[in-house]
């Protein structure tokens, strides 16, 4: 761990082992940890209040996150002008860019 | 020995003149191949065009042009694997070539100092009693803005992880740049972000359930 990580660390009075879950809680959510990383972390949540409440935190920001993706579909009259030039193109599927897949 | 216009036109077996008249096997075979497997995610497309040009007339021509040079380079798609990464890469591509720039270069910190950053966000959200903004406050208007504001890099890879659910694997491949890149920067993203939402809700007088 480099320096500035463990001072800051001390800062916020952690624990060795809330410092692992700080640093490796967002590859834990998603899921870039192995198995065994992964088992070690949620044991250590399932009896840390604090790193449970910090998980709770960082779950509920990705949630807020991902919902940002709306049913926010391509204009009617993009797949028009997309229709023509790829008509103009020879493509012969160009009436079905008019059509929602 | 000469080459026949059949010769030259190679596997597709087409000449000049049916290229200008009936469509060959492999031009039908093409079609049905771009439209079964582009054409569906041009809604996915056009979203992230948006994210990325925050312009809806912007977002037109990206798409556009990301549709054309698909069709026009279609031979380069190998079947199988995943199309709309393949989509993301090209509209991505054609997005910065709009705006001339180079692909941009940014000053990385170690993912781990934004994750341990993360942290210090959580310890003062908590100590003003905000810990739970995300789950009782609907931040979604200041968090479309906050995305918004983020430098392109970050942007995207948040846009490509967090909300069109790519691995990082794939989100590399569409930002061209190694998986840890994307780590870095999708870190630094998220830190931001929480950064910014934190003070938006102290601007509104949030009043956390817990403060203490």
């Amino acid at each position: 761990m480099s320096a500035p990580a463990r001072s800051q660390l001390q800062e916020l009075g952690l624990s060795a082992t809330c410092a692992e879950v700080l640093h490796h809680l967002w590859d834990y959510l998603d899921e870039q940890i192995t198995p065994e990383g992964a088992e070690r972390l949620r044991a250590h949540i399932a009896s840390c209040p604090q790193c449970r409440g910090y998980e709770e935190f960082q779950e509920c920001f990705l949630t807020a996150v991902a919902s940002l993706r709306q049913e926010l579909g391509a204009p009617e009259s993009l797949r028009e002008r997309l229709a023509e030039r790829l008509k103009g193109q020879g493509c012969g599927c160009w009436e079905k860019v008019r059509r929602k897949q | 020995m000469s080459h026949s216009a059949g010769t030259f036109a190679g596997e597709s077996g087409m000449t000049a003149d049916d290229s200008r008249g009936d469509r060959s096997a492999a031009d039908v075979a093409r079609d049905a191949a771009f439209e079964r497997d582009a054409l569906p995610w041009l809604d996915d497309v056009y979203r992230f065009a948006l994210s990325l040009t925050r312009e809806e007339s912007d977002a037109d021509d990206v798409v556009q042009e990301t549709f054309l040079r698909a069709y026009r380079s279609w031979h380069t798609f190998i079947p199988g694997t995943d199309c709309r990464r393949w989509l993301f890469t090209i509209c991505r591509n054609v997005f910065l070539r709009s705006r001339e720039r180079q692909r941009p270069t940014v000053d990385l910190e170690d993912g781990e100092q934004d994750a341990v950053a993360a942290g210090s966000v959580f310890a003062a959200a908590r100590e003003k009693g905000y810990d739970d903004i995300f789950a009782r406050l609907d931040l979604a208007p200041a968090l479309q803005e906050a995305l918004d504001d983020l430098a392109e890099p970050f942007r995207s890879a948040v846009i490509l992880v967090d909300v069109e659910d790519l691995s990082y694997e794939s989100a590399a491949e569409v930002m061209g740049v190694p998986i840890g890149t994307v780590r870095s920067r999708l870190f630094r993203g998220r830190r931001l972000l929480q950064e910014k939402l934190v003070t938006v809700a102290e601007d509104l007088g949030f009043q956390g359930a817990g403060a203490r």
